[in-house]
């Protein structure tokens, strides 16, 4: 008798243990408190749009100085992603039919990660061939998680636009239709009928499908009465007036409460962050910075306080004024953006390491520019008098290109001096930027040749290189190392529980 | 079977069965939902519908088109959802065709979408009828190769039905999208 109750006292032990794992094992959410038995909860989406190698290292010496780190840069696992696009009807890779653009724009970056195809430049959450594919944050909500996407730019952009939509172009903005900026016949063969998804205004779709619980960004000019109404009928508390283009101010953000919040602080892009250090007492100084919006987004989305299932949320942050002053090719302005997206970074990085089940993702989704950091004193090739000088091709070791006697010298007739500071006003000035550092001592001013950081810009618009990714916290161990966009969609997919 | 026996057979089926429940627990997909998740195809998370949503009946109208009472002999602007963010300069009309230039003001990046809608008014200064410029990227007459411009003429003319009636225009423009 004794032995058969040892046996059934066993046995009951192990059912108990099975019946506790079964009961507490990763099918059940977690609470923030325990180890979630290595199931990342939640995960932190960062994206400095146009953000490439060198706008992290010039941020990293402007502000920390050349011994520094921007935040991003303390993350422990660091790789670098390729970015490239394909043409309208291509194939994905390894078909017969793949077609490459080796240069993307955001829409099809933020297609990449966001439903893990290859798809065209301009196309939103629509394959190379026009079919719907469906995005992560779409994905994350159907799984019961909640979600938020935040940018400095119109909320309707390509980058917060490609998990909150799903349009044959990015243009098909809003407020209205037009058959120009939204059907793409190349794609589609024949004109969409105009209540098809693919060519319904961007933002009619944000304001109806409820796919961000939170929403933070500018673009409030892309709305109107209507999408205010289908706003509200969802439960959203909307911040400012929709109806009457109000936008939201800093104080609503701070106010902000409850599930659901839609807050547009600005009728186009947010103002940059240097224009509003300029000018305080401007209206646009109340608009909230990226950091502000991401720790709102983040104190609305982590409901552990407030909800016992403990549910997680995935959070899209996009610092998108990175890519538009590099456009405009103003280091300047380009750089006071670099810092304030790191801000972020540090925000979500500060939530992750004390919720322990968070995964954070810094990344870009293409460079913009050919941003660099020249010597200081020298000059680039466009600003030469001719193109590089290659003496020695007679030596076979170096007889591949045209040999050019000279020319390797800088025109002073079209390039006259540094574009910033006290050289601002010559039109004649073509480059570079110059810049002080912490580095620096204290009378080096920024705009002077003194100043010991050049910077350059190869062109107005996106180039080719692959991009930083930064990445800390569970999973993030598969960000080591080069990945394309597209593996971003299955490692979130994965981490998060919701790819089959 | 003794009792003892089935005791113990008891106990192993109750094991398996835990055993059981445990190792399909675990392989389980696990976001908070992972059942309904599951249940679900992938494809279904799109959001391709809008119940209540009234589609596009057509090209983008201005309402005050409808109210403008532009002098004669000229081409007067009228209000749009993105007036903050451009200047409308060069405005002109010499009865042939409304004419002009839009200059983003908002951003230094490609235009990708432009369209700058035309009403044309009669000697009453009624509205006799509308025309369009429409700008989109990547189309064969505005592809920019070059660095991004900020500046965008148009000329608009007018329909040839209200030739020799048209005396005045007014613009506006409905759809602004920069990359």
């Amino acid at each position: 008798m004794g032995r058969t109750l040892s046996v059934l006292t066993s046995t009951a032990a192990l059912a108990a243990v099975l019946t506790a794992v079964a009961v507490s094992g990763p099918a059940a959410p977690a609470s923030a408190e325990d180890n979630n038995n290595g199931r990342t909860k939640n995960v932190i989406y960062l994206l400095g749009d146009g953000m490439g190698r060198t706008h992290v290292t010039a941020g990293r010496e402007r502000f920390y100085g050349a011994n520094g780190k921007l935040v991003m840069e303390t993350l422990p696992a660091q790789g670098y992603v390729s970015t490239y696009a394909v043409e309208k009807k291509s194939g994905q890779p390894g078909q017969a039919d793949f077609r490459p653009n080796l240069v993307t724009d955001s829409a099809s970056s933020a297609t990449a990660w966001a439903s893990g195809v290859k798809t065209y430049n301009a196309a939103l959450g629509v394959d190379a061939k026009g079919t719907v594919v469906p995005t992560m944050m779409e994905l994350a909500k159907q799984a019961g998680y909640r979600t938020g996407n935040v940018s400095t730019a119109e909320i309707t952009d390509a980058t917060p636009a490609g998990q909150m939509s799903h349009a044959l172009a990015r243009g098909c903005q809003g407020p209205v239709y037009s058959a120009a900026a939204c059907q793409d016949t190349t794609v589609t063969g024949a004109a969409l009928p105009t209540g098809d998804v693919r060519v319904t205004p961007i933002a009619d779709q944000i304001a109806r499908n409820g796919t961000a619980d939170v929403i933070f960004g500018g673009g409030l000019s892309r709305f109107d009465s209507t999408d205010e109404t289908a706003l509200k009928e969802q439960g959203y508390a909307v911040l400012g007036s929709v109806s009457s283009q109000i936008p939201a101010t800093r104080t609503d953000l701070n106010s902000a409460t409850g599930e659901k919040v839609f807050g547009l602080f600005n009728k186009g892009n947010l103002t940059i962050e240097k224009t509003k250090q300029d000018n305080p007492a401007a209206p646009q100084a109340q608009e909230p910075s990226l950091p502000e919006m991401t720790k709102k987004a983040i104190e609305l989305l982590d409901n552990k306080k407030k909800d016992s299932s403990g549910n997680g949320f995935y959070l899209q942050i996009e610092g998108a004024l990175i890519d538009k002053r590099s456009h405009a090719n103003d280091a300047a302005q380009t750089l006071e953006e670099i810092k304030a997206f790191d801000d972020s970074v540090a925000a979500a990085l500060d939530f992750a390491k004390k919720d322990g089940n968070t995964l954070v993702i810094v990344t870009a989704d293409h460079e913009c520019a050919g941003f660099n950091i020249i010597e200081k004193g020298s000059f680039t090739n466009a600003e030469a008098a001719a193109p590089p000088a290659n003496v020695d091709a007679g030596n076979t070791a170096n007889n591949s290109a045209t040999s050019r006697p000279g020319g390797n010298v800088k025109d002073t007739a079209r390039s006259t001096g540094i574009i910033n500071g006290a050289g601002a006003g010559d039109p004649r000035n073509f480059a570079p930027a110059t810049f002080r550092t912490p580095d620096d001592s204290a009378e080096v001013k920024d705009g002077s040749k003194e100043a010991s950081l050049w910077l350059t810009y190869l062109s107005g618009n996106h180039t080719g290189a692959d991009v930083p990714i930064y990445a800390y916290g569970s999973g993030s161990e598969q960000l080591q190392g080069s990945v394309d966009n597209t593996d971003l969609f299955d490692i979130v997919g994965n981490s998060l529980r919701v790819l089959r | 079977m003794n009792r003892k026996r089935r005791l113990l057979l008891l106990a192993g089926l109750l094991a398996a069965a835990l055993l059981a429940v445990a190792a399909f627990t675990l392989r389980t997909p696990a976001g908070p939902s992972a059942s309904a998740a599951e249940a679900t195809p992938m494809a279904a998370a799109a959001r391709t519908s809008f119940p209540g949503l009234v589609p596009a009946a057509g090209e983008p109208d201005l309402p005050a088109l409808h109210t403008a009472k532009p002098p004669k002999g000229r081409t007067a602007q009228v209000a749009g959802p993105f007036d903050d963010r451009l200047v409308l300069e060069d405005l002109a009309f010499d009865g042939s065709a409304a004419t002009g230039a839009v200059r983003v003001t908002s951003d230094v990046s490609d235009v990708l979408e432009l369209q700058v809608l035309a009403g044309f008014y009669d000697h009453d200064g009624a509205l006799l009828g509308t025309a369009r410029f429409v700008h989109h990227l990547g189309s064969d007459s505005h592809n920019h190769a070059g660095p991004p411009e900020e500046r965008e003429t148009f000329s608009i003319a007018v329909p040839a039905k209200y030739l020799g009636k048209a005396v005045s225009a007014a613009v506006g423009v409905p759809v602004l999208v920069n990359e």
